[in-house]
């Protein structure tokens, strides 16, 4: 072993030590052999644990994004000169738009009681419009820079209380189709805490103008702080409930919350 | 006999499971990829088609002899190197679940650099650069002189690994801790944005994301075969831990 001094940084000689040459092979074999019986359990173990392991992991990644989740963090904006192009990404067909001049939405799962229908004039002049220049994500990958306004879905909180025990709102749109057109009414899970972040809009305007067809006229869910998917297009109906509720995209293999 | 203790048991754990675990990463990586993928041209006007991937696909199916007649071959990358096209719920599961795996499995790794020590011997040295330039040398002109029967003597190193083994080795674990910072930049990309900006924004850090999968994938090709190039010792060693290889120091007569 050398003496010299070496530094705190400085590389050590590697151990040595003499072992009986028997011993050595005896070892070496050992080793291996624990090594392709691992490898073989591991692989066998992979099969009927992978389900599991999935679940558990979705799971745990729903978690942390609650747990990332902050009512009072932000989501960054933008200046106008960012705003890029939003795609219409209507999962199938784009709606006729003759449903807007007789469309309300429903608020179900009052404190009140009883349910609300309030049609988009409504909601435009008793509410403040708010706007704002946010980034939505897309579970895909893509994303886009947009200019929103809309009236904030927490100012809805407070003019409609929700009864007591509800955590969670089902969001649904009445309207959505498939890809044959067919209805195929489209309904996710927000939780209540996300609702009402500042930032998340029930929003009317894109881009300074009223919402067009493909981007959910004449309201739709603004919530920058989940994935697009939950970002509900054409809104027909709030339903303020205790229990999580059904996801159209959580029942076909993605994530519950969705928080980004 | 004299044996030389090389990799700590925790070192040489998280070295295996790191097979398992990329491979896991990359398939559903590219599944996830093919949901938006970031090389895109203006869609063909014939086929509509816009992503490079099925580009390269499409090259392959046709210039390959018995790819002719394959039946989707745009999909063929995705086919064969990922979870298959439209995948993208299996596989964005499948990647978190790796991706928790591979961060305790960082963990232990580095848990095992510092319990063994060995993180001492992944150092850049000042020395580095000329020893690699030396190591470059014998590795471009092996095989050029093997067949020859020309003498080719390795180069000299005192140390456990020569300065090209250095710098593969210590580049690993910085793209690994990079991949898991640029995979949450994208992941949580509202609460984690002032991350994604390091990495010049959402988008860009998309692109940092998929090129760190390439680091892994360039030093993975040389690394295995240089393995098997160097003998059973060095590939023994990393499951066992300890080498029959051991340096003496050089006496001069």
């Amino acid at each position: 072993m050398g003496t010299k001094n070496r530094g705190f940084f400085g590389e050590r000689p590697l151990p040595t030590s003499e072992v009986d040459s028997q011993l050595v092979h005896r070892r070496s074999r050992r080793d291996l052999l624990l090594f392709g019986a691992g490898t073989m359990a591991a692989l066998a173990g992979a099969r009927s644990l992978l389900p599991h392991a999935l679940r558990t992991a979705l799971r745990i990644d729903d978690e942390v994004a609650e747990s990332l989740y902050s009512p009072r963090r932000m989501v960054a904006t933008y200046t106008k000169s960012q705003i890029t192009q939003l795609k219409n990404n209507y999962n199938g067909t784009t709606p006729d738009p003759s449903y807007i001049p007789g469309w309300h939405v429903t608020l179900d799962g009052l404190a009140a009681g009883v349910s609300v229908a309030l049609d988009i004039r409504n909601l435009m002049t008793r509410f403040s419009i708010h706007e704002q220049i946010t980034r939505l994500v897309c579970v895909e990958g893509w994303s886009a820079v947009a200019w929103w306004a809309g009236l904030r879905f927490d100012d809805l909180l407070r003019a409609y209380p929700p009864m007591s025990q509800a955590k969670w709102v089902r969001v649904e749109s009445s309207v959505n189709l498939d890809a044959s057109g067919n209805p195929d009414p489209y309904y996710v899970s927000i939780d209540l805490a996300a609702a009402s972040h500042p930032q998340t809009l029930l929003a009317t305007h894109l881009n300074g103008r009223p919402l067009a067809v493909e981007h959910g006229a004449p309201l739709r869910l603004l919530a920058p702080v989940k994935l697009g998917l939950k970002n509900v297009k054409a809104v027909t109906g709030l339903t303020y409930v205790t229990q999580e509720p059904a996801d159209y995209w959580a029942e076909r293999g993605y994530s519950h919350y969705d928080g980004i | 006999m004299l044996v030389v203790r090389r990799h700590h048991l925790l070192v040489r754990w998280s070295h295996w499971l790191n097979v398992p675990i990329l491979l896991g990463l990359i398939l559903s990586g590219i599944s996830i990829y093919w949901a938006s993928p970031i090389y895109q041209h203006k869609p063909d006007p014939i086929t509509g088609n816009f992503d490079v991937a099925a580009d390269i696909g499409i090259w392959i199916c046709a210039h390959v002899p018995g790819l002719r007649h394959y039946s989707s071959p745009p999909d063929w990358i995705y086919n064969h190197m990922s979870l298959g096209p439209g995948m993208l719920a299996a596989a964005l599961r499948l990647h978190w679940l790796y991706a928790y795996g591979f961060m305790l499995n960082g963990a232990v790794y580095v848990a095992g650099l510092i319990a063994g020590g060995g993180w001492r011997g992944l150092l850049p040295r000042r020395t580095d650069l000329h020893d690699a330039l030396r190591m470059f040398g014998y590795y471009i002109g092996f095989p050029l002189a093997k067949p020859a029967r020309r003498q080719w003597p390795h180069p000299i190193s005192n140390t456990k690994y020569n300065a090209l083994q250095r710098a593969a080795y210590v580049t690993i674990p910085i793209a690994g801790f990079l991949s898991v910072t640029t995979g949450w930049a994208i992941h949580k990309p509202m609460q984690f944005h002032s991350l994604a900006s390091i990495f010049g924004g959402f988008d860009a850090t998309r692109v940092w994301h998929f090129w760190l999968m390439w680091v892994f994938l360039l030093f993975v090709v040389p690394h295995v075969i240089l393995v098997f190039a160097d003998g059973w010792d060095t590939l023994r060693g990393m499951i066992t831990g300890w080498s029959t290889k051991v340096m003496r120091p050089k006496v001069t007569a």
